[in-house]
């Protein structure tokens, strides 16, 4: 309905009657209006970011913001970033995310292509009864069972540990079903013909099914890494220990006490957002196509 | 026989690791969320209590007010982004300049953390120097918007500045799944709206909008879930207790606060139950309403 409207405010003049008779400049004149609504959307998903960069490099911001908000620091200065950095061991908090979210991402992909190839192409008793067991917790929120999870991790005293952050999340019954729809598609005749060359299920695992599951691996590494890369409620329930603090999470305990200080805040949070994003500019393509096939989110 | 369950192990060898990891982090916890519901701590010893958490929860006006907000500010946020985010997506699928790029942009703030952007936004709302009020002041908008300090039911209010916050984030996953959805309406549908000299406003409405059903079912489902389950972001802004008053409470922040601050881990698993169970009631609601029809004929997503 706002296309309508777009379209028809644009219409009215007599000099743009007179071009929108030809069929083509009319479809040129659809063009640049989309173009611009498109375009206003586009600076208003990046203004905060600017805006977030901008008062970051402002040496003033943490005593006086300017009350008509600056693009561009009047005052350029990379103090705020120096103190970010001495206030907190972000270097440990990158190093911690990385070795969460590449363990647990190889555990996802590799656990639930494991199962994912048994539910396809296997032949054992109970199959199809495990499968629907795991697909009916699908739905469930990870939040309703936080809490005995946690009070779990308590009793075998993983609390404060990288096992504790890296172990429940290493396969997973939406990577299981997954790799499953995508190595059913992988025709019979193949995987029977390496059992009569006598492979065994290992092999024809690793060195036919793997090989050809490139897409779908790619979509969940992506969704693996961004959901651990971006938890923040796990790590709340179970570290106490700060030298074992993700990135997103010692962000988010950090906001809570120098939140007075604007610079210095807005430059943390450019730390832990900035790495990602230029990570972001080189894999977009394959990030938005793996949200794409899966249908789900970071 | 014994051959056929020796060939057959190497499967159960397969699929193991990821049940044990089932029974140990799924399994476990959602029944035992259950039990711990049923159950009150008595001297380090867990005694029977029947339902009496679930009387307690229907009598605490912080509980019911945490769920109503919760469902308040999930049925907001799905107003506005499914029609917007459709619009968005259609015009972006008739555009040849650049579609790629605004795709990978409007796509950002998804991929950033829900933490990074909610501490942006704290900024963003501040009432005297944020940058929406700074934009706000300089169109000559008198008296400026509180946002984030105003807990009431307004549209300048804390709910409608972390409505903005999520609709800002989602748009981007929102356009995609509906751009994907419009690229499996079969164009045979369209040849034939040209040829029945339906205009684009109309082919839009009477084809594309009812070929899209089962992205609809797909996004009400995954958007109601998502919104009942809300947490980071609110949570960044306001605390567990979703200050200021309460405001911006949902329910995983009310369990988080009742059994992490006030240590009833029984009472806090009965609202998750409440929950599973809304999550649960909404999820067949959406099923029933959107795919009643689709039973007999196709399914859905």
């Amino acid at each position: 309905m706002a296309a309508s409207e777009n379209i028809s405010t644009a219409r009215p003049t007599t000099t743009l009657r007179g071009l929108l008779s030809s069929q083509r400049n009319f479809k040129r004149l659809q063009q640049v209006i989309i173009f611009t609504i498109m375009m206003i959307g586009a600076v208003a998903m990046i203004a905060p970011f600017e805006w977030m960069l901008a008062t970051s490099f402002s040496r003033s911001a943490n005593v006086a913001m300017p009350r008509i908000p600056t693009f561009f620091p009047s005052d350029p200065s990379t103090f705020n970033y120096k103190v970010a950095i001495t206030n907190l061991p972000l270097m440990r908090y990158y190093l911690n995310s990385i070795i969460v979210t590449v363990v647990s991402t190889l555990g996802y992909l590799f656990f639930s292509s494991l199962t994912g190839y048994a539910f396809a192409k296997g032949h054992f008793i109970g199959k199809s009864v495990l499968f629907i067991i795991l697909l009916t917790t699908l739905m469930i929120p990870f939040e309703i069972r936080m809490i005995p999870m946690y009070l779990l991790m308590r009793q075998l005293h993983l609390s404060d540990s990288y096992a504790a952050l890296i172990l429940p999340f290493i396969s997973g019954g939406f990577g299981t079903f997954l790799m499953r729809q995508y190595i059913s598609a992988i025709p019979d005749e193949l995987v029977d013909a390496a059992r009569v060359d006598g492979a065994s299920e290992w092999t024809i695992y690793a060195r036919i099914v793997l090989p050809l599951c490139g897409p779908a691996l790619a979509a969940l590494a992506v969704l693996s890494a961004l959901w651990r890369w971006n938890d923040v409620i796990w790590p709340l329930l179970v570290l106490s220990d700060r030298s074992l603090y993700t990135i997103t999470f010692g962000l988010a305990m950090a906001s809570r006490s120098q939140g007075i200080f604007t610079g210095v805040a807005l430059a943390t949070s450019a730390i832990a957002i900035l790495p990602i994003m230029i990570l972001y500019l080189f894999l977009q393509r394959y990030i938005i196509r793996g949200i794409m096939l899966t249908g789900l989110k970071g | 026989m014994l051959r056929k369950l020796r060939k057959s192990l190497i499967w159960y060898v397969f699929v193991a690791p990821t049940f044990v990891l089932y029974a140990l982090f799924v399994a476990y916890p959602t029944f035992e969320t259950f039990r711990l519901s049923f159950f009150q701590e008595v001297a380090t010893r867990q005694e029977f209590v029947g339902a009496l958490h679930y009387i307690r929860l229907l009598g605490n006006q912080v509980f019911l007010a945490a769920l109503l907000n919760t469902a308040f500010l999930g049925i907001v946020f799905l107003i506005i982004i499914v029609p917007l985010s459709l619009v968005m997506a259609s015009l972006l699928n008739n555009l040849h300049v650049w579609p790629n790029f605004f795709k990978a942009i409007y796509f950002l703030p998804q991929i950033t953390s829900t933490v990074a952007v909610a501490l942006v936004f704290s900024y963003v709302f501040q009432p005297n120097w944020g940058l929406v009020n700074g934009i706000l002041r300089e169109v000559g908008v008198d008296p400026l918007p509180l946002w984030l300090a105003e807990p009431r039911y307004v549209l300048t209010g804390s709910r409608a500045a972390v409505t903005i916050l999520a609709v800002w984030v989602a748009l981007g996953y929102y356009m995609l799944i509906f751009q994907a959805g419009l690229q499996a309406v079969p164009s045979e549908l369209y040849d034939a709206a040209v040829v029945d000299g339906a205009g684009p406003l109309q082919t839009w409405w009477l084809i594309t909008i009812p070929s899209l059903r089962p992205t609809f079912i797909f996004l009400f489902i995954t958007g109601t879930i998502d919104a009942m389950s809300r947490f980071s972001d609110l949570w960044m802004l306001g605390g567990p207790a979703g200050t200021p008053a309460r405001s911006l409470q949902t329910i995983v922040m009310y369990m988080y606060q009742t059994a992490f601050e006030s240590n009833d881990f029984n009472l806090a698993s009965a609202s998750g139950v409440i929950l599973f169970v809304v999550v649960l009631i909404l999820t067949l609601v959406n099923f029933r309403s959107f795919l009643g029809r689709e039973f007999s004929s196709q399914s859905g997503v």
